[in-house]
């Protein structure tokens, strides 16, 4: 067994709590790492792309990494992968913390839950084994709630990871949470949903060694002193949230489900006009030093502001009362909801209920209240809630009126905060998405916003720059470290090496990794083949191909250029 | 020509705009530098710091310091990584 790793994986069958450790071998830990990769390899090994993404028999993998637990920063993360219930298509959900630690030092890289439990139940692990318990008194309650209630029950020292009612509800966009943070695109929340499992606890003593604990500790200080500086200010500082007036500026920021890239009270919603109204603070996930989850004053409470939120609750659905569009990040965070899914999923009902093809009057584009309201009959399930808790696509499916043309996604899921018409390398990373429009697997945003493109008239030079970006992504998900350290990098593949040899021994080079992110997006796409993928997914909603950006003529990105991108992707991709 | 600063760097500038004359890229971060001190740790000589990037005129972006710059201009300086 190699350093970092236990070489195993925990395959649990929580239909009767029956458990084995399944042996992993050096090779396939080394060809696909840990994280977002290691979860894929173990999806296409049990089948699962030809499977129901709610059904009992397919898997939900939690994977961790050779890294967790070690000094890294930002290294206590896991993936959650699974078949997308919203998508059809592979998933892999990332979050944060204590959960990652935890979960590995139960002596294990993975935990594969297949079957289906005949009630409500928490899934226990902890030194007296893997155990099913009851889950009733926290039917209907929040992830929070859920998560404290269990360490109450249990003990301070368990971890727990849980879904909100949406997951009970099978909310195809519902999210699993852990200590406030959620693995939140694509559906997992209702994959744990449909296995009756509310929450996973867990507690654990097992310690991978590593293999250069003295070269490993130079490299944490390194990085960690780095990690204190320009390179993440934004960050520290302001947080995600600050790229909300940068994006309105460039015309680049999604209004009114993606009518406009310009939004005229985007400032109302900025961090730099909520810290004046609100008291704020920082926290971090263990094992960071970033710090860059900003809390900002709610009531008695307080609510983790983030762009994503802030773009899809508040300008993508019009909405500019700060307090709505922060009540409405807290209530998807209580119900376990996706924000982006949610927002873009509302947003479109708003823009079908304006011309006439949706009869709920109420729901308007501008309304904090209609928002809100939307956001609890999603999270229940309840009138026209059951609708959009199946997702853009499947709604406009029912809606009819070809209202799919303007449905906010590819492959199904919604599409984050970056409008693809003046981001145009960033509009193929999300027309070729292997879990379908997503900017945490694609960083061709990056490309935009540089010197190498032009970002409203992009050509196919743009294209290596966008594979460069989602191999990196496949690298950094799978080794895992968190993505916001990635500017303090001079060389990251060739320090990514360095952080895998001291941890696990492994003679590994830069070169090496870099066909190893090769390999994993590969594993992705095979996946997807398996469950019927075809080239026609590949593209965006009509909207974006059709009309310029009605503030800025010069972005427009006409069919024919998108097509050619997406060929020459796949042509230097060798598929 | 008129300097506008988004998110960290208007922060730290404690303005979101201001009026500089230089020819080139380079000239104007030099002054930028001399003349708002906060702004430069985001600077080495005459380059923004890889995680910052400029704009001119709301086009294009550019990173060489010879790069001309014209009395009308419109640079902007923001954070280069935009994702979040």
């Amino acid at each position: 067994m190699p350093f970092g790793y236990h070489g195993c994986y925990l395959r649990i069958d929580v239909s009767n709590g029956t458990s084995e450790y399944v042996p992993l071998s050096e090779t396939v830990l080394r060809q696909y790492l840990g994280g977002s990769g290691l979860g894929v390899k173990l999806l296409l090994d049990e089948g699962a792309a030809v499977m129901d993404p709610l059904a009992p028999e397919v898997p939900l993998v939690f994977a961790f990494s050779p890294l967790v637990g070690s000094p890294l920063t930002t290294s206590a993360k896991f993936a959650v992968v699974s078949k997308s219930p919203l998508t059809g298509r592979i998933n892999d959900s990332l979050a944060s913390s204590g959960f990652a630690i935890a979960g590995k030092a139960c002596g294990c890289d993975a935990i594969v839950l297949v079957g289906r439990v005949a009630e409500l139940s928490v899934l226990v692990i902890d030194e007296a084994g893997v155990r099913m318990e009851s889950a009733a008194e926290y039917r209907g309650a929040t992830c929070r709630a859920t998560e404290t209630g269990l360490k109450a029950r249990l003990g301070a020292n368990y971890r727990v990871a849980s879904i909100g009612p949406a997951g009970e509800h099978l909310v195809r966009y519902a999210t699993i949470s852990h200590d406030g943070r959620h693995a939140g695109r694509g559906g997992s929340g209702a994959v744990l949903g449909a296995k009756n499992v509310k929450a996973i606890a867990l507690r654990g003593s097992h310690r991978a060694e590593w293999a250069n604990p003295g070269e490993l500790t130079t490299i944490s200080k390194s990085l960690s002193k780095r990690s204190f500086g320009p390179a993440t200010a934004k960050y520290r500082e302001l947080g995600t949230a600050t790229n909300l007036l940068t994006f309105n500026r460039f015309g680049a920021l999604p209004t009114r489900n993606f009518q406009s890239g310009t939004f005229d009270e985007a400032a109302s919603l900025s961090p730099e006009q909520l810290s004046t109204t609100r008291s704020k603070t920082r926290e971090s996930c263990v094992s960071c030093t970033i710090g860059c989850e900003h809390i900002y004053s709610l009531g008695s409470g307080g609510v983790r502001v983030e762009y994503e939120s802030l773009f899809a609750l508040g300008s993508l659905c019009g909405v500019s009362d700060p307090e709505a569009v922060l009540r409405a990040s807290q209530r998807c965070d209580e119900l376990g909801l996706d924000t982006i899914s949610t927002g873009g999923t509302i947003a479109f009902a708003m823009e079908c209920v304006e011309r006439g093809w949706l009869d709920e009057p109420w729901l308007v584009f501008g309304s904090g209240d209609a928002l809100l309201r939307a956001i609890d009959l999603i999270g229940s399930r309840q009138g026209i809630g059951n609708l959009l808790a199946e997702g853009s696509r499947r709604a406009a499916e029912v809606i009819g009126h070809n209202s799919i043309e303007f449905a906010p996604q590819v492959k199904g899921l919604e599409i984050p905060g970056y409008e693809p018409r003046a981001l145009q390398t960033m509009a193929l990373g999300f027309a070729v998405g292997a879990r379908g429009a997503d900017h945490n697997r694609s960083g061709a945003y990056e490309v935009d916003f540089s010197d190498k493109v032009d970002r409203r008239h992009v050509t196919l030079d743009a294209v290596r720059h966008a594979i460069d970006t989602e191999d990196k992504a496949a690298l950094m998900d799978s080794m895992i470290i968190c993505k916001f350290l990635r500017g303090v990098f001079e060389d990251f593949h060739a320090e990514a090496a360095e952080m895998l040899r001291s941890v696990t021994g492994w003679d590994v080079s830069a070169e090496e990794l870099r066909e190893t992110a090769k390999r994993i997006v590969s594993a992705k796409r095979q996946f997807n083949l398996l469950a019927g993928w075809t080239p026609a997914e590949d593209t965006l909603p009509e909207r974006f191909l059709s009309m310029p950006l009605p503030n800025d003529p010069e972005a427009s990105l006409s069919r024919q250029r998108l097509d050619s991108l997406v060929a020459e992707y796949h042509r230097q991709r060798g598929w | 020509m008129y300097v506008e600063f988004l998110g960290v760097p208007r922060q730290r500038a404690g303005i979101s705009q201001l009026e500089v004359q230089a020819e080139t890229l380079g000239q104007l971060l030099r002054t930028l530098a001399s003349e708002i001190p906060p702004l430069s740790e985001f600077m080495a000589v005459d380059r923004l710091h890889s995680s910052f990037i400029a704009n001119l005129n709301g086009d294009r972006f550019i990173s060489d310091p010879a790069t001309p710059l014209v009395k009308d201009d419109h640079v902007l300086i923001l954070s280069a990584d935009a994702g979040g």
